[in-house]
């Protein structure tokens, strides 16, 4: 093994006797990887194929669950004997607190990605402690590395009016009002196994504050809290739209696929998600929909939003880690693997900084997706998802609190207090 | 008829001891550990030792993963959690209006049924009635929870028959309703059990003595008087029945809830067995976990048997 | 609403009656109508597509490998029901006539276990199951069911024997080998009623076990078929017709064989209750 690492170390110089030589670390004996992915999202399962193809003697026995199941069965899977080679993480820092996660410290010198943007990498490492994030070892990688904001319905903007994207959170205040006059649902937001407003709520955090302390309090920094004046205020401007009535009243019982359906199917005006959807809203709405960043932060200009690397480990128990990671360094660097990583996911792939991201029709939603990830990078405005916080932050913490306010049965204070509790319960344990 | 009555009962008299006798008893407990202990053995690996551990578990601060060397001894602060934080106690409470929905329905509606037909059910419209009836008794409580989490959807049965009848205002997606969708659950685990408790008060009311009624007839008792002096009391074993049934199934209904709502909105639906299973396995709280199951465990006992002693005590 | 009526009306009777079978059947109505609507839509409410799609069915079938789900479940059945039924009567039948008062207790203790909860015992039972090894193979669903059933198989099956009056077995004048022979050319004969009912309810108890599976077995492959049910939904619960398809399919065999032993069934079910 160590004489196969060391080709692969030896021949990074050129990609292609890199990808020769690192071929065999999935060696040439037929290789099962235990895969557990997201319902619901083709990208892993499309690039588990084509990697099939293209090293005929590894297979991948895949199996999916939803978020809400796969964020439950993570610790549990990965603390068994036949630990998942690959694995979907929304959260990473318990997972490393309890040592179920390879450390890929190695493969990163082996494989090289120290060629990646490191920008790419950040949100991937933490210490080995288990806090705080965005320091340490690296512990897992992105298939891609996504961008959020607001997609919108171009022929529902039509009739209210709207010709230009909002540039301010007042022109997009007008929009939501425009829209709730005419009768037009306003927001497409899920909100039932997991609290889909939890992402406006954090583009609203970006308005009105800095990326860098919620970033903090997500990496799980020292003495970081979410309950800030700020966001204090993004929850109160979040509540007065639920109060408006511009998400839908019954967004409780929208779960994520039934809100793609019905925002695929005309209804709301905006829909919160990211670029991962981007090649998905095209094939079913064609040119009648659009993409923009939320409007920045009116004092400082620039624009934050939630970006951050779809992330996969190996299990620490892993049977196959060797061939896993270099399934990972494949997605990254293989071009077949980047176009689709691009064509199906819609969000950029990653990989070597001077690798160029496969091309895009011009003026197509992938395309505009991926120009407003460039637009996030410049302004240094990236941040993780709130809900990645801590394991169990979004099913014990965000997502009963944010039903509950849209219940009516929770405000902007309590929300804030009760997620901050909860947070540093379970720093605690 | 019941469990405990016939525990203490015991088993055939044994003759007293005299001498002769005694290789013969010796001989008989020895034939007794050979045919209870298979049962007994499998029982006490995955029943008594598994509660033994529970119990032990619930004393520790243990995150199910490291260890259990590793775990901090806790003393009783799992279970003075489970016994003030306001999420735990919701959830408790929870469980208690479940049984509710889970009990009430059913019996009432059987109660009806039963004092409407007054016999058994005979013939083919009994059978059909038997047959349709029970379905939802064999099948899977997860399908249970699935068609009904379809019939609850915007677009679901439940809506489509309000708007139907032009109650449109009254349409709402059930599941994530803060008021509605305890109840909606509710009515799940009552569909389930309709059949069981109405098949079970019909059977019983055939058995009430004919005579009673023709009494009280002559009593000029007037028809809810009979009700309530002749059909009640003759029930009153099968409604015993029905409810600790419908009790226990409440309070352990993991199953429907876990598919049709995973506890939301927000805890409004959660109910310990969920809670327990998320804070063992997803939320690494073992202890907690195991806290809260004995309380769970206590719970039923509590609600069970109070009525199990009503019943024995009426009896004799 | 006044009582004389509801009594002497058959109609209301029947009325009423035909309502609650309408409610029973109209989940599984609607169900049926979502999975004839074409894979992948949003389907409508209870209406008859104008194009069912009865390929949703063979789809479903395919994606869930329901042969290997089916084979999955006849095994933990055949693991399952008949260790705990023949160790239930061998108990019942031990308990009933071969103990003492003095070790009434002994009875105690079983009967202790019939209001616990599966939930109660599901995170001991994790870790034991994963020292043992058996995680993720059939025998975690299969060892642990048969304890957790002792309770209630048991008592049932006690209940049966006490009834049998004593002077019938003279099973205190026997010994050894001839009460092991009588109790198997005379006891378990006249038992057959009783195992027949116990049997029915641990069949459907066991097919229908949802807990155990989700926690203990990964594999859906390995589960019971409800288990599977669970991951079928994780999977494929975006999809509303082909959920509703594969719901349909798996709570197919109990149904049929429901229907077909329609009153054994409904008596093991009643007795179950009273019982229990």
């Amino acid at each position: 093994m160590t004489t196969t690492k060391l080709i692969a170390g030896f021949a990074l110089g050129t990609s292609v006797l890199a990808t020769a030589a690192a071929a065999q670390e999935c060696g040439s004996d037929p290789v099962t990887l235990n895969a557990y992915f997201e319902t619901g999202f083709p990208l892993p399962t499309e690039l588990a194929t084509e990697f099939t193809n293209q090293f005929p003697n590894v297979t991948f026995d895949i199996r999916e669950d939803q978020f809400a199941n796969l964020m439950e069965n993570t610790p549990r899977l990965l603390s068994q004997e036949n630990a998942p080679d690959l694995v979907r993480l929304p959260s990473i820092s318990d997972l490393v607190t309890n040592g179920l996660l390879m450390n890929l410290d190695g493969y990163y010198e082996d494989f090289g990605w120290d060629s990646f943007p490191e920008g790419n990498l950040v949100q991937l490492r933490i210490d080995e402690s288990g806090r705080p994030r965005g320091v340490g070892s690296l512990y897992a990688m992105g298939l891609n590395y996504s961008t959020t904001g607001i997609f919108y319905n171009k022929d529902l903007a039509e009739q209210i009016g709207m010709t230009e994207t909002p540039t301010t959170l007042a022109e997009l205040d007008d929009a939501l009002a425009a829209a709730e006059e005419a009768g037009i649902l306003p927001i497409i937001q899920w909100n039932k196994d997991t609290a889909g407003l939890a992402f406006p709520l954090q583009n609203l955090m970006g308005v009105y504050g800095d990326p860098e302390p919620i970033n903090a309090w997500i990496f799980q920094q020292e003495g970081a809290t979410i309950d800030t004046p700020e966001n204090l205020e993004a929850a109160q401007h979040l509540n007065g739209w639920i109060e408006a009535g511009y998400f839908p009243e019954d967004a409780n019982a929208v779960d994520y696929f039934t809100m793609m359906s019905r925002f695929t199917g005309g209804e709301g005006l905006f829909m919160f998600n990211g670029d991962w959807e981007s090649a998905n809203l095209q094939n079913a709405m064609g040119d009648s929909v659009g993409f923009f960043l939320m409007p920045p932060n009116p004092e400082s200009g620039r624009h934050a939003t939630m970006s951050s690397p779809l992330t996969f480990g190996i299990g620490a128990n892993a049977e196959n880690p060797d061939c896993a990671a270099f399934f990972l360094d494949w997605v990254a660097t293989n071009e077949t693997a980047r176009e689709i990583n691009v064509a199906v996911g819609g969000s950029n792939p990653g990989g070597p900084a001077d690798m160029e991201i496969p091309p895009q029709e011009e003026g197509s939603l992938i395309a505009q997706t991926l120009a407003a990830g460039q637009v996030i990078g410049a302004d240094n405005g990236a941040m993780d998802f709130i809900a990645n916080a801590t394991g169990a932050i979004f099913a014990a913490g965000w997502t009963p609190e944010l039903q509950k306010m849209v219940g009516g049965v929770q405000d902007p204070e309590g929300l804030l207090d009760d997620v901050q509790e909860e947070y540093e319960d379970q720093l605690s344990r | 008829m019941t469990h405990l009555e016939n525990a203490t009962a015991g088993a055939p008299k044994a003759p007293a001891p005299r001498p002769a006798a005694t290789r013969r008893a010796r001989r008989r407990r020895r034939d007794a550990v050979m045919f209870i202990g298979p049962a007994f053995l499998i029982y006490a690996a995955f029943v008594i030792v598994p509660l033994g551990m529970s119990v032990y578990y619930s004393l520790l601060r243990w995150d199910g993963i490291g260890p259990i060397s590793g775990a901090t001894f806790y003393g009783l602060k799992n279970y003075i959690e489970v016994l003030t934080d306001d999420d735990l106690l919701q959830i408790i409470g929870n469980a208690f209006q479940l049984a509710a929905w889970f009990t009430i329905p059913p019996v009432v509606l059987g109660l009806a049924v039963a004092s409407a037909i007054r016999s058994q059910m005979a013939g083919r419209f009994g059978t059909a009635t038997r047959t349709i009836l029970f379905l939802p008794q064999v099948i899977p409580l997860v399908a249970a929870g699935i068609a009904w989490s379809w019939m609850y959807d915007r677009n679901g049965v439940v809506n489509q028959f309000l708007s139907l009848i032009g109650l449109e205002s009254w349409t709402r997606g059930w599941l994530g309703d803060f008021t509605y969708a305890l109840p909606a659950v509710g009515i799940i685990g009552a569909w389930v059990l309709l059949g069981l408790c109405t098949m079970l008060l019909v059977t019983g009311i055939a058995r009430i003595d004919g005579s009673l009624y023709e009494a009280a007839k002559l009593d000029g008792a007037r028809p809810r008087h009979e009700f309530r002096f002749v059909t009640l009391p003759g029930l009153k074993n099968e409604i015993g029945i029905c409810v600790t049934v419908t009790i226990i199934q409440a309070l352990s209904s993991f199953d429907i809830v876990y598919v049709a709502t995973a506890g939301g909105p927000g805890i409004e639906t959660t109910v310990p067995g969920l809670e327990i299973y998320r804070l063992a396995f997803a939320h690494r709280q073992v202890g907690l976990a195991s806290a809260l199951a004995i309380v769970l465990m206590i719970l039923v006992l509590a609600c069970v048997l109070p009525i199990q002693w009503a019943l024995r005590e009426r009896k004799q | 609403m006044t009582f004389p009526r509801i009594r002497t009306s058959p109609l209301f009777a029947r009325g009423l009656i035909i309502l609650l079978m309408v409610v029973t059947l109209l989940p599984f109505l609607s169900m049926l109508s979502a999975a004839l609507a074409p894979s992948g839509t949003y389907p409508s409410g209870l209406e008859w597509p104008a194009d069912p799609q009865w390929g949703n069915f063979a789809k479903a079938w395919q994606v869930a490998n329901m042969d290997e789900l089916l084979l999955s479940s006849i095994l933990i059945v055949l693991g399952t029901v008949p260790a705990a039924v023949l160790f239930a009567t061998m108990a019942g039948f031990g308990l009933a006539k071969l103990t003492t008062p003095r070790s009434a207790w002994f009875y105690l203790v079983f009967v202790i276990g019939l209001t616990l909860p599966f939930e109660a015992v599901i995170t001991p039972l994790y870790f034991e199951i994963r020292e043992i090894g058996l995680l993720n193979t059939r025998g975690a669903i299969i060892l642990p069911l048969i304890g957790l059933y002792m309770p209630f198989s048991v008592f049932w099956m006690r209940a049966h024997f006490m009834s049998i009056p004593n002077d019938l077995s003279e099973a205190s004048q026997l010994d050894g080998a001839r009460r092991w022979q009588e109790f198997w050319m005379v006891q378990v004969p006249l038992a057959r009623p009783a195992i027949m009912s116990l049997g029915i309810l641990l069949f459907l108890w066991t097919w229908n076990q949802f807990l155990l599976p989700v926690v203990l077995v990964q594999e859906p492959n390995r589960r019971t078929m409800a288990g599977a049910l669970g991951a079928f939904q994780g999977q494929w619960g975006t999809d509303i017709p082909l959920l509703c398809a594969g719901s349909l399919i798996i709570l197919a065999p109990t149904v049929i064989l429901f229907l077909i032993f329609q009153r054994q069934f409904v008596a093991a079910l009643l007795q179950g209750a009273v019982k229990g």
